[in-house]
């Protein structure tokens, strides 16, 4: 566990060392959770910011403390989710979306993973974790927060319900049929276990 | 017995959230319908597939905490700015003190000062007459001019440099063409060349001999004619000097007459002279 009940208590009585704990905590986790769910670093960096002034702002008004990870959640969620709104009603392009990760203003800068590792083994980490990435984003925006909650922030299946106020079942139908769609995308650009083994 | 587990089951089942009690009966219908087993692995190796998808790494930025219940009067933006101003009334109290304010107000234009007035001599700026203005223009223009000329010159060299690189470049390229050609090829290309000499020759011999058999055709003819017309003459020549031979003959046979003729009519005369 990343954090503790307490040092959520502490945030909650307004302790800023304990806010400010946290967001040291969990701003890996709320920015690639909207990275995922974008392809995109600097909406994800955006929806990261919002919802940790969110959480500043409003964290007194948490009932237990339990479900600190679902509410927080909860906020990136709503977060993305304007974005997305916002996006669709501008369909406006930055150059990150039509080419994401190029150029001098790029946010690689301030990557600093696995710099000990092989730069030519990296890259292809690098590659087949965009390729994932653009499969991921070919599923609906219901069962892509699903897969991305369960499979990489590891949430329960209670936690996602209570992030997204839904029923467990729905929740595990989504993820049961994003899933099924994932497969079916993997099959149609060929990338297997083997293939993916092969690569690396 | 009519278990059918739906996707919930099958989920809560593949990310082990099941209890023991489902789990233990989900179990159960796998062994009696292994391709649903088979089915849910396929779904598990596409969790492993995306697994290979990382997360980025980000530095979480510092946070500024606005510790608004504990701030202290001093630290106040309003105590802050209240103090600026006062601070700035005193400075002008003071300086006016010291030195004297004077406020005068003429022609539109209000003016506090403090000390004496210091008049300032203000220097005429230097006008631009039109000669002067034609004369930097005239410069401007000529540097202009040399530099296009410069440019134009060390746009010449690069071009001829460029040219003669290419072209020995090209050279380059041919000499490693020919180097690279096999003997055989050589070969057919020497032979194809000979060929073609000889066929040249052929053709030039042939309209050679055409062209000087017709040459002497034409030089034979115009002799031919140049004789007739010689000999022509000739006869004509020689037609004109028999007359004038015999036209001679007959004034000398005529003088012969006249003069035997008078010898025969005066003997005397003749005799007594002597």
């Amino acid at each position: 566990m990343m954090h503790s009940d307490t040092l959520i208590a502490r945030a909650r009585e307004g302790d800023k060392n304990a806010q400010g704990k946290l967001v040291q905590l969990w701003y890996k986790r709320i920015y690639n959770f909207s990275y995922k769910f974008f392809f995109d670093h600097d909406m994800a960096m955006e929806v990261a910011q919002k919802t940790f002034i969110s959480m500043h702002k409003n964290l007194s008004g948490l009932q237990e403390v339990t479900r600190f990870k679902s509410w927080l959640y909860t906020i990136a969620v709503n977060y993305c989710r304007e974005e997305t709104r916002k996006k669709k009603a501008s369909r406006s392009s930055s150059l990150h979306d039509l080419n994401p990760g190029e150029g001098e203003e790029s946010y690689h800068w301030e990557e600093s993973h696995q710099r000990h590792e092989n730069p030519e083994r990296q890259l292809r980490h690098s590659e087949l974790s965009d390729l994932l990435q653009k499969c991921l984003m070919e599923l609906n925006a219901e069962q892509r927060e699903v897969v991305i909650m369960k499979e990489y922030e590891g949430l329960k299946f209670r936690e996602i319900a209570e992030a997204l106020n839904i029923s467990e079942n729905t929740v595990k139908s989504r993820m049961y049929y994003g899933l099924d769609g994932l497969k079916k995308i993997l099959e149609q650009k060929k990338i297997t276990k083997e293939t993916i083994g092969y690569e690396l | 017995m009519n278990y059918k587990p739906d996707e919930s089951a099958l989920m809560a089942y593949l990310y082990g959230e099941l209890n023991d009690k489902e789990k233990a009966k989900l179990e159960n219908y796998f062994q009696q319908h292994p391709e649903e087993l088979t089915r849910l692995r396929t779904l598990g190796e596409v969790r492993d597939i995306m697994a290979h998808a990382q997360d980025k790494e980000v530095i979480a930025p510092p946070v500024f905490v606005d510790d608004v219940g504990t701030r202290s009067l001093w630290q106040s933006s309003y105590f802050k700015v209240s103090l600026g101003i006062a601070a700035s009334i005193l400075f002008l109290l003071v300086a006016g003190k010291l030195l004297g304010p004077e406020i005068n107000y003429s022609k539109g234009e209000l003016r506090i000062s403090f000390g004496n007035k210091v008049e300032q001599q203000v220097t005429p700026a230097n006008p631009l007459t039109e000669e002067k203005v034609k004369e930097l223009i005239s410069s401007s223009l000529a540097s202009n001019n040399e530099l296009q000329k410069n440019l134009k010159d060390e746009d010449q060299k690069k071009l001829v440099h460029s040219l003669v690189e290419m072209n020995s470049r090209k050279m380059d390229a041919l000499a490693k063409n020919a180097s690279q050609a096999s003997r055989e090829q050589v070969q057919s290309f020497v032979a194809g060349l000979q060929e073609q000499n000889l066929k040249l020759m052929q053709d030039y011999f042939q309209l050679s001999t055409a062209e000087q058999k017709k040459y002497m055709e034409s030089m034979l003819t115009d002799f031919s004619g140049y004789l007739q017309e010689q000999r022509k003459q000739d006869l004509q020549l020689v037609q004109s000097k028999m007359n004038y031979l015999e036209k001679n003959s007959n004034q000398l046979k005529q003088e012969t007459e006249q003069i035997l003729t008078s010898l025969i009519s005066n003997p005397n005369r003749n005799k007594n002279n002597y």
